[in-house]
């Protein structure tokens, strides 16, 4: 048994290992393109600070929003008696697939100032393109799926013998989703909020349409890139790098704390981990 | 047996990593039948649906465009992210400062200029302030009049990414001269004021749908898009070479401390040193400078064919072509 299973996974080795190369080449040969003094002079730049400031503030309100609004919808989908549950579902999944210049476009139409809702709005002088608003309405809607598919399938995962004995216990069904099923199921969500969290902060296409101005990170790496070309893009192309690998690294901790090593939303499926 | 097995799978890895990507790669290569063109973004509509397809057809060979900013297009070049067989540029300048020369490696030695264009002021057809912009158009009422309307939006590019951007900048000094009223320039507010700049593209597409009333654009982009649009006087709409020297008064320093002059717009065609292929770089270039009616069609201006750079290193036929010496 052990001699055959060997060779299958040095198989898988090379395999993995040749598609984690290419993940990996591009970084290695940006590092090889280092320009330090230069690049902290960049980044060190006004512009620079002031889109990271922008990225991290919108990013953290986009989460907090995904959040709240779309662990409920994940638990409804996973739980609630829903009439037409895969349709909902698979809109939940739409903008994943949508490019994010499409999606730009579409929340434009909608709010921008002349929209169906942006109109109304402005002649409050309620603005939302071309300000946090904007950017904001712009990550959520690439990365709120993250969310609430996470949610749903972590909520989905739960044994639902826990739910209903809690149930016969005369818990309300308030106690079991604060009790029961959302500890059960945050370290898939967490992992969740985590992805969309990175999807926000990298979010570039949707954002160039609704909200040029402020610039976030991306944004403003695009604005460098057009104007001094590859020496102005590789500085914030850098800082972009290290920001996911912070995430990376956080979504890895935050995992290890609720006791899972992996920041997926899949669990392992080892006899005994799950009670 | 084993040995050889692992080996031969780990051949197939790599041919499917590494091959496959390769062959699709030369499967795309019909190079000596293709011929690919690097243009100033504003030309997209006018490249993609009109000449593009129309040197296809003359020509046989295969057209392949890309659509950037000029100043972004240049600077790929200039990185080695880029390497077209034509480059074609929405400001003589662009060459001049990133392509040419032997700090930039010589990679441009000359170019021709191809066509004008001139600045209008376009406005979607069902913006609320309608009836004000078809006045100006018939010429009842100024321009920066309408522009004064409260709660009217107009956008324009961003002069640190889009020569367009600089050159609305250009066209507003120019008018507070022309219309003797020093302050008309503030209807701008500051160089890059994040209520009015846009990227190309976007602002197009802000003005179509109707979310702008009106934005500073390039007439044949405008003509491309079918918008209606209220034209400036030669004088300041950067269109007409006669009023160059009035046009050099103005300039900008970009916050990187790039620094333009003001001059008439005029989009130029080269052959840089990255052409994979020669022959067809030739053809295309040789059509684009005999299709001077294509041209006109799409809202362009016809110029005379001056020759910036040292016009001797250009291909002898296309030589030929070229109708005087250009001055900056």
């Amino acid at each position: 048994m052990k001699r055959s299973a060997k060779p299958t996974l040095i198989v898988f080795g090379l395999l993995g290992g040749l598609l984690l190369l290419e993940l990996l080449l591009p970084i290695v040969n940006l590092l090889f393109h280092a320009d330090w003094s230069g690049w902290m002079a960049a980044l060190l730049e006004p512009g620079a600070g002031k889109a990271l400031r922008t990225s991290a503030l919108t990013s953290a309100i986009a989460v907090v929003i995904m959040t709240l609004f779309g662990v409920p919808l994940g638990y409804l989908l996973a739980r609630g008696d829903l009439p037409f549950k895969r349709f909902w579902i698979g809109l939940v999944f739409l903008p994943m697939v949508v490019p994010g210049l499409a999606g730009g476009i579409l929340l434009l139409l909608t709010f921008g100032p002349n929209g169906a809702i942006g109109r109304p709005l402005d002649a409050w002088d309620i603005t939302l393109t071309n300000n946090f608003a904007g950017i904001v309405l712009a990550q959520l809607f690439v990365s709120a799926p993250f969310v609430v598919v996470s949610a749903y399938a972590g909520f989905a995962a739960v044994d639902s013998k826990l739910e209903m004995a809690a149930a016969t216990l005369g818990d309300s069904r308030w106690d079991i989703f604060r009790r029961i099923s959302l500890p059960l199921a945050w370290p898939g969500i967490a992992a969740g909020i985590t992805l969309a969290w990175i999807r926000a902060l990298g979010e570039f296409g949707a954002t160039l349409i609704l909200a040029y101005n402020p610039h976030t990170v991306p944004v403003y790496m695009w604005v460098k890139f057009e104007s001094n070309g590859l020496a102005g893009a590789l500085p914030v192309a850098f800082l972009l790098v290290v920001l996911a690998m912070a995430a990376v690294t956080i979504s890895m901790l935050l995992s290890r704390l609720t006791g899972y090593a992996e920041p997926v939303g899949v669990r392992e499926h080892a006899p005994g981990r799950l009670t | 047996m084993k040995r050889i097995c692992l080996s031969m799978s780990f051949g197939a890895i790599l041919g499917t990593l590494y091959f496959v990507p390769m062959l699709l790669s030369c499967a795309n290569r019909t190079e000596n039948r293709k011929v690919s063109v690097l243009y100033a973004g504003s030309l997209a509509t006018v490249m993609e649906n009109g000449l593009g397809p129309a040197f296809a057809k003359a020509s046989g060979y295969e057209y392949q465009g890309e659509a950037q900013g000029s100043l972004g297009a240049a600077r790929m070049i200039h990185d080695r992210l880029r390497s077209p067989d034509v480059f074609i540029s929405a400001d003589p300048s662009v060459n001049e400062k990133i392509l040419m020369g032997s700090q930039n490696g010589e990679l441009v030695t000359w170019f021709l200029t191809l066509a004008s264009s001139q600045l209008v002021l376009a406005y979607n057809p069902s913006s609320k302030f309608v009836d004000k912009f078809k006045a100006a158009e018939a010429g009842t009422l100024l321009w920066y009049e309408v522009l004064k309307t409260p709660g009217l939006r107009f956008g324009r590019g961003d002069p640190r990414t889009d020569p367009k951007g600089y050159r609305t900048l250009f066209l507003f000094e120019l008018a507070g001269r022309f219309y003797q009223l020093p302050e008309l320039p503030r209807l701008l507010g500051a160089p890059i004021n994040p209520a009015q700049v846009f990227p190309e593209t976007v602002l197009l597409a802000r003005v179509q749908s109707g979310q702008f009333d009106a934005g500073i654009f390039y007439k044949h982009e405008v003509v491309a898009h079918k918008l209606p649009f209220v034209s400036f006087p030669p004088d300041i709409n950067l269109g007409d070479p006669k009023f160059s020297a009035a046009y050099a008064q103005t300039s900008y320093t970009t916050p990187s401390g790039g620094h333009v002059v003001g001059a008439p717009i005029l989009f130029t065609i080269t052959i840089p040193r990255t052409v994979k292929n020669k022959v067809a770089a030739e053809a295309f270039v040789r059509f684009m400078l005999t299709s001077n009616e294509l041209l006109k069609e799409f809202g362009l201006g016809n110029v005379e064919h001056r020759a910036g750079g040292d016009i001797t290193q250009a291909p002898a036929e296309l030589r030929s072509l070229s109708e005087g010496k250009y001055q900056p």
